[in-house]
């Protein structure tokens, strides 16, 4: 009896002190992040307004970007697309294996297992998701209304910006406009047209509530304002051929009296001329911020990859083609601002020879070409470019203006705004580029017209998009393997079909 | 290396003065166990250098030195026993049978267990081998040792760390074991003085670690150190060595005139003009040595001593150390110094209550230069760069190369630049007290602090290898014209509280019962800050500080930082049972639940079973004389990994950051939102193993066998499954993949003497079978390992596959003939002389979809093996360690420049028809991309390396009286003496990069061959 009483009290011993143990406190557990909030607790100032806003811009700036979920970067230029897929320039870099995935893509060879278009792709819905989140969230939050209605307007345009980039590429590509739950993870894709009623939607919008440039103050520079939501709006009536709607908005533009030409176009390319007189819509970068591979932050990568190899320490991509070069008439100022050739100096970095570069090109692009003095003050200097990406310049929005009042019967106003152009390259030699003659009409004017696109805003990113959408891209492109009914529109990335569990299709003819 | 010789000189003098002959005793030997006159037993005379053995009979007579002497008798299998006798006596001796084997006591999670009794999978290494083999860092003592346990070198660089895999690769993410140390969990074990640990055990299968729970699942490495024991004589004990490292080996690289001649050649295929440079070969002759430039002749050494004591109450043990050892590479500026102290002491607070504390503190030194990528290393570097430019210019200073840049600059230029310093004071200190409240029912608690506090310093001096900004030929990677300093504290501290309750009964039929009970908590807190600034007025690394600036108003000094948390609460109860002698049963549960773990899933629960049931206790086995002890083991259980799991990863963070450029004065703005995607379901990696096992111990001692089977399934695994681009933020990770590790693991042990020689061989070998089984929705397989030179991503993840296989195209040969090239559609650009790529698919063009397994970095089955051999006072033994079957990734060279210098191999390229059938042509343009990623360059990894082997002298005991030193024993040795493998770079033994980068060689730095000459000595 007592023995079994003394094992008794032990085991009462036992599940004391285990009582006593196991009772704990769950709030041990709950840690909550000491720097940061949670997607739960925020979306609620004005601070957290203008936060997600800028957030919205963010993406602009991803030119190599990770590919989700993976250690692989994707490098996807404006002028991947514009310039390389187009007459004007080649790939370039140390030989066809450096950035194979480009090597094809300009040969019209490029396939769905490409990184480049993964890149574009998740870069513009990744874009898309903040506008999304900014366009839901922002309407919430008390605030100045003012204040409130521009972050809508600057996420409906970025939103829309997204879409136009998407809808060229792609074609028919997914139109998301809220964040997804998991459910909704696998969508598949929207009519182009649906697709583009949903960016003039959103740039009619962005277009109410954004201020005019003349309207903000110096420190606000680079944010969206009414004439870039109206530029892009233009240029999207012209992709679908709504040549009355594109004309009235460049003569909106125009009459506004915002912008106008700088007398220089060299400068145009120059630090000073950042977000000058004509600048509609630029991206921003600066060569401060410390990015590096894998983290861009505010730097570009363009000014690297644009130079010539060997002692320039570039890589050596988008080399401008004879047929290029060409194009610009004799005596033509735009070809020394656009085209480096054999000889001519490369600002402080030494004199451009076949030797001095390792490369057999005889021409590099100049307009995104750096002093090896303005570069990054620390860092990696290479994805620390300072060079904007001048994606509307007001010079775009005349020929546009000319385009279209070519297209709706005005010939005169067609050659009047042309001239604009052409006087402003002219800058006073009057031996050089003679104003297009009354007597030029009809096609002809047209070409003329086409051809001043072409020189204008050579290497910017357009030639490629111009040629689709003036449907001449089979006769300029066939001899690079372009297929009409095919190549106007570039293949959906693979990966993102599987994903979309078949809901995504394929491109015709890839 | 002459004072070594002069030292060994005197000693021997010492010995000559030996001993005087006269009389003499005689005896029998015995065993106990049965009677019989036992041969072959060892007799010496204390003290002296008389022995002689029994013979056939058990007899013996021993010629001895003095009238009362004592007689000690050794044999293996039985326990020495030392007589005392007259000189003319004769004495009947009986040796008892030396069971000690049985009864060792291992250490196990939170207790102790008999070998004999153990039911799990538990590996230990002999410390004795520790002590007596100069460790550079304690996971150098697991390799090779244990089998189913890899260690692999991630960089020969001093100070890096090691990667250990138990039972192979289980996790995508953290694939570490867990290691503890005298009970605290702890990230690694780089402070440790090897000198100092007592104990070491591998918990391998789930049952032994599945009392740690949720991070028990890759393995648990249990360390205890040193206590002394209580009533111990005060021992002193000094251990030194000092050694030299040198490379065992260089790669055979293209001298000058190869170089020229396949340069020359390279621009022809591409259309471009030879250089003027290099237009007349010949003339350049054999060129520079790079691998000679970075490589120099290393030293390293090590002073420890320790003390240790007991009273009657208390035990105390003091240990101190000091550690250096410079690079192969870099010399000083691959410096790693280690420093420790270390104080551990007992008491009794009379019969029923006990305390403890273990003090350690130590601080490392490392001046480390990067290693194992291909942009920026120095072995990089010296491999790639061309043979014609030299290290220096005639007048001293660097010199750049004319012919490649970029990523590949003067390697001496940049180790002479290198100013990278890592400091951590590491103080871990615990403290427990144990209380019986009924003798078989003891309370104890132990409180555990784990305080790290990490310095980082890096300095980029300014510098310029041309003549100024004037120079036309200047590559833009050999100057910079802003130094820059960046400076960072970490601090990491951790304390957990641990309350356990253990309880002992032997039950009346004889069975044994045997309950741990218990509580632990532990929380850990990161937080660092990081500054930087350029533009320093000084380029001197010892003025560089972030206040010494040229410019204050411009070039501001940046500054961040954060602070992140965590915590785990575990409880925990096992329970042992022993029927009788035969059966051994073990059960435990343990319930953690932490802070990284989502709202639905805070607490996991992880049970596990095990028994053994001893053979030698049927009647037929017991019979068997030659059978000494045989014991079947199974187990099962569950165990989880939760150290592969982020802070916070299971909710969706709002990261600031995400800026924006505006204003001409070009001010960054803060944007907002969140990155990933939120998962609340976010939990620990399910580890789930079975293992069965046998042990035996046979011929009286002298064979010692351990085999296990296992079966190690990691479900729950941690992936980032890809999302549809359209959701726009990145997946955050689910627990959606499985994993398969199966395997066999082989020991044995054989021990013997011959005459006076006593020897002992042993080996392990291990088969492990790693298999992807689950990689979630879609089962997207996952891309790893970017090898710049080849342009691509290596390693290939997949259901069905070996983790992180190499992935690429399967060649086929060279094409001979333009004819031929033409006729093979699949690669337009192909010509004769490029490689044929394998169109796996048969769709007539080559793409990703190719991509074919080229190579596995898993080796078929690794091993090791040991001998020793004690005669008199000599020791040797000898250590070799290798793995079989894997594949290494040569990603040493840069192709993508193509204007690196080549290995040799590259002389052998196709020049024309039927010239190779191997090696492409050679082109600056490369239209087919030949070297895209391919089975080209997958080699064989396997090795045979001979870690360690040694002989040791110990000094008579004559000898050491007179000295008045307790023993002493000096030894040579040398490690990485030999390394067979087929592999070209300089190291086969590449470790990880990463869990999912294993195996890959982007310029490695390979493992120094080390010769060494060392003392021990107790006083």
């Amino acid at each position: 009896m007592r023995i079994l009483m003394k094992q008794q009290k032990t085991l009462y011993l036992i599940g004391f002190l285990a009582v006593s143990l196991v009772a704990c406190k769950q709030e041990f557990l709950d840690i909550t992040p000491l720097v940061g909030s949670t997607e739960a607790n925020y979306y609620l100032t004005p601070e957290d307004a203008e936060a997600a806003t800028i957030a919205c811009y963010n993406n602009l700036q991803q030119e190599v970007t990770n590919i989700q979920g993976s250690a692989q970067l994707a490098a996807h230029f404006r002028w991947y697309f514009g310039d390389i897929c187009s007459d004007d320039s080649f790939k370039g870099g140390s030989g066809d294996g450096d950035e194979p995935d480009l090597f094809l893509f300009e040969n019209f060879q490029g396939n769905s297992s490409s990184r480049i278009l993964l890149g574009e792709w998740q870069v513009a819905y990744r874009g898309i998701a903040y506008c999304n989140l900014a366009l839901s969230n922002v309407p919430n939050i008390e605030m100045d209304l003012t204040e409130q209605a521009r972050y809508l307007g600057e996420a409906a345009f970025i939103r829309a910006y997204w879409y136009f980039n998407l809808v060229t590429v792609f074609g028919d590509v997914p139109l998301i406009l809220n964040n997804l739950s998991p459910s909704e993870y696998q969508q598949g894709r929207t009519p182009q047209a649906e697709v583009w009623d949903q960016i003039i939607a959103d740039l009619t919008s962005a277009r109410e509530s954004l201020p005019k440039r003349s309207a903000i103050s110096v420190s606000e520079i680079g944010r969206a304002t009414w004439g870039a939501a109206t530029a892009l709006l233009a240029k999207a009536h012209a992709y679908q051929g709504n040549w009355q709607a594109c004309h009235d908005l460049c003569m909106e533009i125009i009459s506004s009296q915002e912008y106008f030409l700088d007398s220089s176009y060299a400068n145009i390319f120059t630090e000073a001329g950042e977000n000058g007189p004509g600048s509609i819509w630029e991206i921003q970068y600066m060569n401060a911020s410390g990015g590096n591979w894998g983290n861009q932050l505010e730097g570009t990568f363009t000014n690297v990859w644009q130079r010539a190899r060997g002692q320039f320490g570039g890589y050596g991509f988008n080399i401008p083609e004879q047929n290029f070069v060409d194009e610009f008439e004799n005596g033509d100022p735009r070809l020394t601002a656009t085209v480096f050739q054999e000889g001519d100096q490369m600002g402080d970095r030494g004199t451009f020879s076949l030797d001095a570069t390792g490369m057999p090109h005889l021409y590099y692009p100049k307009k995104y070409f750096i002093n090896a003095s303005d570069e990054a003050p620390f860092g990696d200097p290479n994805p620390n470019g300072y060079s904007n990406d001048r994606v509307i310049r007001y010079a775009d929005v005349l020929l546009f203006g000319a385009e279209s009042a070519y297209h709706v019967g005005d010939e005169a106003l067609a050659r009047q705004l042309t001239n604009i152009v052409r006087a402003r390259a002219r800058n006073n030699n009057s031996s050089i580029l003679p104003n297009l003659d009354a007597s030029l009409t009809g096609q002809a004017l047209l070409d003329a017209i086409l051809h001043e696109r072409r020189v204008e805003l050579g290497l910017e990113g357009h030639r490629f998009f111009d040629l689709v959408r003036q449907g001449r891209a089979a006769e300029e492109l066939t001899e690079f393997g372009f297929t009409a009914g095919v190549n106007e529109v570039f293949p959906i990335p693979e990966v993102e079909i599987t994903l979309s569990g078949g809901l995504i299709t394929q491109n015709n003819g890839y | 290396m002459k004072k070594l010789l002069l030292a060994i000189g005197f000693i021997g003098a010492i010995l000559a003065t030996s001993f005087s002959q006269g009389r003499m005793v005689s005896g029998k030997v015995t065993a106990a166990e049965d009677g019989l006159g036992l041969p072959g037993v060892t007799v010496v005379e204390k003290g002296t250098q008389n022995a002689t053995f029994s013979d056939i009979d058990g007899k013996f007579t021993l010629p001895v030195s003095g009238d009362e002497v004592t007689l000690v008798f050794s044999f293996i299998g039985y326990r020495s026993k030392e007589v005392a006798l007259t000189a003319g006596q004769s004495t009947d001796v009986q040796l008892d049978a030396d069971i000690a084997g049985l009864e060792e006591v291992i250490v196990v999670g939170y207790g102790n267990q008999k070998r004999s009794e153990i039911s799990g999978a538990v590996g230990t290494i002999d410390t004795k081998e520790i002590t007596s083999l100069p460790v550079l860092r304690t996971e150098q003592a697991l390799q090779g040792r244990a089998a189913g346990v890899q260690v692999t070198q991630n960089s020969g660089q001093p100070g890096s760390t090691q990667s250990i895999r138990i039972r192979g690769t289980g996790s995508l993410n953290n694939a570490e074991p867990l290691y503890v140390i005298d009970g605290i969990p702890s990230g690694g074990i780089d402070y440790l003085n090897p000198a100092d640990i007592e104990s070491i055990s591998i918990l391998k299968d789930a049952a032994s670690a599945a009392i740690y729970g949720a991070r028990g699942g890759n393995g648990v490495v249990l360390i205890t150190t040193k206590t002394g024991s209580k009533g111990q004589k005060p021992q002193i004990t000094y251990e030194s060595y000092y050694g030299i490292q040198e490379p065992w080996k260089y790669m055979a690289l293209l001298n000058a005139e190869e170089y020229a001649i396949l340069m020359n050649e390279s621009r022809s295929a591409a259309g471009l003009a030879p250089l003027e440079a290099l237009s007349n070969p010949a003339a350049l002759g054999e060129g520079f040595d790079w691998q000679d430039e970075i490589f120099e002749r290393a030293p390293m050494m090590n002073h420890s001593f320790s003390f240790t004591k007991g009273t009657k109450t208390s035990s105390t043990a003091v240990g101190g150390s000091y550690f250096t050892q410079d690079g192969i590479i870099g010399g000083e500026k691959g410096r790693f110094e280690r420093y420790t102290f270390r104080i551990n002491t007992r008491q009794d607070g009379g019969e029923r209550f006990r305390m403890g504390q273990n003090v350690n503190f130590t601080h490392l030194n490392r001046s480390a230069l990067a290693e194992n990528n291909e942009f920026a290393t120095p072995v990089g570097r010296a491999l790639n760069m061309d043979p014609i430019t030299t290290a220096q210019r005639p007048d001293g200073s660097y010199a750049y190369s004319e012919f490649i840049d970029s990523d590949i600059a003067n390697p001496a230029n940049q180790i002479a630049l290198n100013n990278d310093f890592w400091t951590t004071n590491r103080f871990v200190g615990s403290t427990f007290a144990e209380f019986d409240i009924l003798s078989n029912l003891k309370f104890r608690s132990t409180m555990s602090v784990d305080l790290s506090l990490g310095s980082q310093r890096i300095f980029y001096p300014s510098f310029d290898l041309g003549i100024g900004a004037n120079d036309p030929n200047r590559p833009a990677y050999e100057f910079r014209e802003v130094n820059s300093l960046m400076l960072g504290e970490n601090k990491w501290s951790n304390w957990q509280w641990e309350n356990t309750v253990n309880y002992e009964k032997e039950l009346k039929n004889g069975d044994d019962l045997q309950v741990i009970a218990g509580y632990s908590a532990l929380n850990n807190v990161n937080t660092n800050f990081y500054g930087s600034r350029d533009s320093l007025a000084s380029n001197d690394v010892l003025f560089a500080y972030l206040s010494n600036s040229m410019n204050n108003a411009e070039q501001a000094p940046t500054a961040n930082g954060g602070i992140s948390e965590s915590s785990f609460i575990g409880q925990f109860v096992r329970v042992n049972y022993s029927l009788g002698e035969a059966w051994s049963l073990a059960g435990t549960v343990r319930r953690d639940g932490s802070s990284r773990f989502g709202m639905n899933n805070r607490y996991g629960i992880f049970p596990s079973f095990s028994a053994a049931y001893n053979i030698t206790e049927l009647p037929w086995v017991a019979e068997k004389d030659w059978i000494d002890f045989l014991k079947l083991r199974a187990s099962w259980g569950q165990n989880g990994n939760a150290d592969g799991i982020g802070n916070f990863d299971y909710t969706s963070l709002i990261y600031n950051g995400l800026n924006y450029t505006f204003g001409s004065e070009q001010v960054q703005v803060n944007g907002a939102g969140p990155i990933n995607t939120s998962n609340p379901d976010l939990k620990w990696e399910t580890v789930e193993q079975t293992n069965i096992g046998v042990d035996a111990d046979l011929y009286k001692g002298k064979l010692n066998i351990v085999a296990d089977y296992f079966v190690k399934n990691t479900n729950d695994m941690l992936a980032v499954v890809p999302l549809p681009g359209v959701v726009g933020f990145l997946p955050s990770a689910t627990n959606v993949a499985s994993a398969k590790n199966s395997g066999f693991e082989f020991m044995v042990n054989h021990r013997n003497q011959k005459g006076l020689v006593e020897y002992a061989v042993g080996g392990n070998i291990s088969f492990i079978r790693n298999e992807v089984t689950d990689l979630g929705d879609g089962g997207q397989p996952i891309s790893t390992g970017s090898v710049f030179g080849i342009g691509d991503l290596v390693a290939h993840t997949e259901i069905g596959m070996p983790m992180a296989y190499f992935y690429g195209y399967e060649t086929a040969g060279i094409f001979q003939t333009d004819e031929e090239a033409a006729a093979y559609e699949a690669l337009p650009n192909a010509q004769a002389g490029d490689v044929i790529f394998v169109d796996q698919n048969g769709d007539g063009t080559i793409d990703a979809d190719d991509k074919t397994m080229i190579g596995n970095p898993h080796p078929d089955f690794t091993y090791g093996f040991n001998a020793s051999m004690n005669y008199k006072a000599f020791d040797f033994s000898l250590f070799l360690q290798g793995t079989h079957g894997n594949d290494v990734l040569n990603g040493v060279f840069r192709y993508d420049l193509n204007t690196t210098n080549l290995p040799v191999a590259a002389l052998e390229r196709w020049t024309g028809e039927g010239t190779s059938d191997l090696y492409p042509r050679i082109s600056h343009s490369d239209p087919n991309q030949n070297n895209r990623i391919s089975d080209r360059f997958v080699e064989d990894g396997s090795f045979l390396r001979i870690k360690n082997v040694q002989v040791g002298y110990t000094l008579p005991e004559s000898v050491m009286q007179r000295l008045q030193i307790g023993k002493c024993r000096i030894y040579v040795a040398a490690s990485n003496l030999f390394t067979f493998t087929s592999y070209s770079g300089l190291d086969p033994e590449i470790g990880t990069r990463g869990t999912l980068e294993i195996g890959i060689d982007r310029g490695f730095y390979p493992a120094a061959r080390t010769f060494m000459a060392g003392v021990n000595v107790n006083f």
